[in-house]
């Protein structure tokens, strides 16, 4: 269980640089999701850590060993890859033992922890199988194996669920939620499901566009988001936005919407402008007085346990408001919606965040 | 969907119609007749009378079959291995390779398979000719004595398999490489991070995984060079063509040179049979050998 740290990495493919700059402190035990839409760079830091992509600049420290220019080998990480990579021609149990061999473990050594890892993960019948013999959660579950075996300073994942039906995934990521808490290990998990990111991370890298938008636990990118990206990407359904300008007002800034009408928010700004506001659906209030911003419901979607109000304001901007189970809103009526103002959120024109 | 079977099949055989009769027409019929040819003592062309088994039980005793039979195998065990062997190795080393080299590289070692046996009869005889060829005149740099390596019958089919082998190997090459691009690169990553070195690399990744691939190569080339004749043929002219008989050799000689159709086919049955057993025994050799490992 190890530390692992970026410092200032950077990476170009050709003449496109891919990664910049980039700098990450995991601290030992941590699990880490690095949570981005396709071609944020996700996978290639996860790589460039396990080796399988060479680092152009910067330093790369695991377990406080300056790890760059180490073979993938000789970094003592494991990975487990989206496709599972077990070798076919191999029996799970000689899948587990070959890196163990490779390194020249003592056999009753190598025997005792592919059987304790087997034990662990629920393979230990399936241990004479080859990979082509087992389901695709099975083979999951002999590709994490051949990982955890090797006692490695951390695990590596690369979106090892996006292959797996939905209840599996499900049932698997709750299971590696518990195999984390058991192992203690270092785990560095690349997805781009904010579900399984919000779930099992301690804490959550969001990239985009090859840069780091935000660090932070499950909750604080979720209520704090820094970026207008983040906001737009956590959550479902999205947080909404609603686009005008801002001016000082009693308790802090007023946000005046496209259609003249002001709300009141109470987030300190030191300049005004051109902004957009952030408001999460659950943070809305379908009023049956007049107050707030009028809104014509378009579609309503009864969930059971809530209800989602699709509505649109006057100047034609979709809002997304959640209602309680048994809302009584109906398609086609005329609404006021209210915002709970310490959940309004402002993004300047850079799509910086502002809270209160 | 409801579909009208018979109508189907009548459309189907509709199709294959033409294969059929074409098929049946210069395959299935000459084969039957040269079965039944290789029980008369018919000349090259006519009838001749029924003779029985006689034409199969003079076979044993036949000297000449004896060598035929024997320069084959000698020559399939030369080629066939060696051949399968130097083309995995060419193979490994292109797929190192990059990009616009990598397609350069492997367009020289396939080129030699699109020429004609008669241009590499005659590149290789200026190459080894005892007078002329150039191999002589570095053999004389070196101080060797000059070998007349087609007229010398322990050289002859060690020579002609090399030839053979320069002249096949880049089918295998390419067959070779589809399979080494057929291993997913995340096997070898996967392998990376396993603290595989390159011998181990090979020994326990990639050879396993190219086994269908070599299988088939080894198959392939053993139906090919069983088959062996215009280089023999070739490179007998002027030398000892008794002495490096091969089994299609044979055939020809006794149907073209002695007009013994009925003998001339009965060879030719005994070599069809011959590629047939060994061809099945390999593919299932290699099948067992691959469910082993």
């Amino acid at each position: 269980m190890a530390d692992i740290s970026l410092q200032n990495i950077s990476k170009s493919f050709g003449a496109v640089e891919v990664i910049s700059g980039l700098s990450l402190d995991v601290h030992s035990g941590e699990f880490v999701v690095f949570l981005g839409p396709s071609g944020s760079g996700k996978s290639t830091v996860l790589r460039m850590i396990a080796g399988l992509e060479s680092i152009d600049s910067g330093t790369l420290l695991i377990d406080g060993k300056v790890s760059q220019d180490l073979a993938p080998g000789q970094r003592n990480v494991a990975m487990v890859f989206q496709n599972y990579a077990l070798y076919p021609h191999m029996t799970v149990r000689e899948n587990m033992a070959f890196g163990l061999k490779n390194i020249r473990l003592a056999p009753d050594e190598i025997k005792r922890r592919v059987e304790e890892a087997a034990h662990v993960l629920e393979i230990s019948a399936l241990l004479d199988r080859k990979p082509a013999q087992l389901s695709g959660g099975q083979r999951q579950r002999v590709a994490i194996g051949r990982a955890i075996v090797k006692e490695p300073a951390a695990l590596l994942f690369d979106e090892p669920l996006s292959n797996l039906d939905a209840a599996l995934r499900v049932r698997t990521r709750v299971e590696l939620a518990e195999l984390h808490q058991r192992m203690k290990s270092t785990m560095i998990y690349v997805t781009h499901d904010q579900t399984e990111a919000m779930t099992l991370g301690d804490r959550i890298v969001i990239l985009n566009n090859c840069k780091i938008e935000q660090i932070g636990t499950p909750l604080e990118v979720y209520n704090t988001p820094a970026t207008k990206f983040v906001a737009s990407f956590i959550g479902s359904p999205a947080m909404n936005f609603l686009s005008g300008t801002t001016s000082q007002g009693k308790t802090g800034a007023n946000f005046v919407t496209s259609d003249g009408l002001t709300l009141e928010t109470n987030i300190a700004l030191s300049n005004f402008g051109a902004f957009e506001l952030g408001i999460r659906p659950e943070a809305i209030r379908i009023s049956d007085t007049a107050d707030g911003l009028p809104a014509h419901v378009r579609v309503v979607e009864r969930l059971g346990d809530r209800t989602l109000v699709y509505a649109v304001l006057p100047d034609g901007t979709q809002i997304v408001a959640q209602d309680s189970g048994r809302s009584g809103v109906q398609t086609g009526d005329k609404v006021h919606l209210t915002f709970d103002p310490s959940q309004v959120v402002l993004f300047d024109a850079e799509g910086k965040a502002h809270h209160s | 969907m409801i579909r009208d079977r018979k109508k189907e099949a009548l459309v189907a055989f509709i199709l294959i119609l033409p294969f059929l009769s074409i098929y049946s027409l210069i395959f299935v019929y000459p084969t039957i007749d040269m079965f039944l040819l290789s029980f008369t003592d018919a000349p090259l062309i006519g009838k001749g009378e029924w003779v029985g088994l006689e034409n199969y039980t003079r076979l044993p005793n036949d000297r000449r079959f004896d060598t035929a039979f024997w320069n084959t195998a000698y020559f399939v065990l030369l080629s066939v291995i060696p051949g399968t062997f130097v083309a995995l190795a060419i193979a490994l080393g292109i797929s190192r390779l990059q990009g616009r080299l990598q397609a350069i590289v492997l367009a020289l070692f396939f080129l030699p398979y699109i020429l004609p046996v008669s241009v590499v009869y005659r590149l290789w005889d200026w190459t080894l000719n005892f007078q002329f060829g150039i191999a002589m005149h570095l053999f004389d740099l070196m101080g060797i004595d000059r070998v007349p390596i087609f007229k010398v019958t322990g050289w002859f089919m060690p020579a002609v398999a090399m030839v053979t082998v320069w002249w096949t190997s880049g089918f295998s090459i390419l067959l070779f490489l589809a399979g080494l691009r057929s291993i997913p690169n995340e096997i070898y990553e996967a392998a990376s991070l396993d603290n595989t070195n390159r011998w181990t690399l090979f020994r326990r990744i990639t050879w396993p995984l190219l086994w269908p691939v070599t299988a088939l190569v080894l198959t392939i080339q053993l139906i090919l060079q069983l088959k062996i004749f215009d280089q023999v043929y070739l490179f007998s002219v002027g030398g000892r063509p008794n002495d490096n008989l091969v089994m299609v050799y044979y055939i020809y000689q006794r149907a073209f040179v002695s007009n013994d159709g009925g003998r001339a086919a009965a060879i030719a049955i005994v070599l069809f049979i011959i590629v047939i057993i060994v061809s099945v025994l390999n593919f299932q050799l290699m099948r067992f050998a691959e469910k082993r490992s």
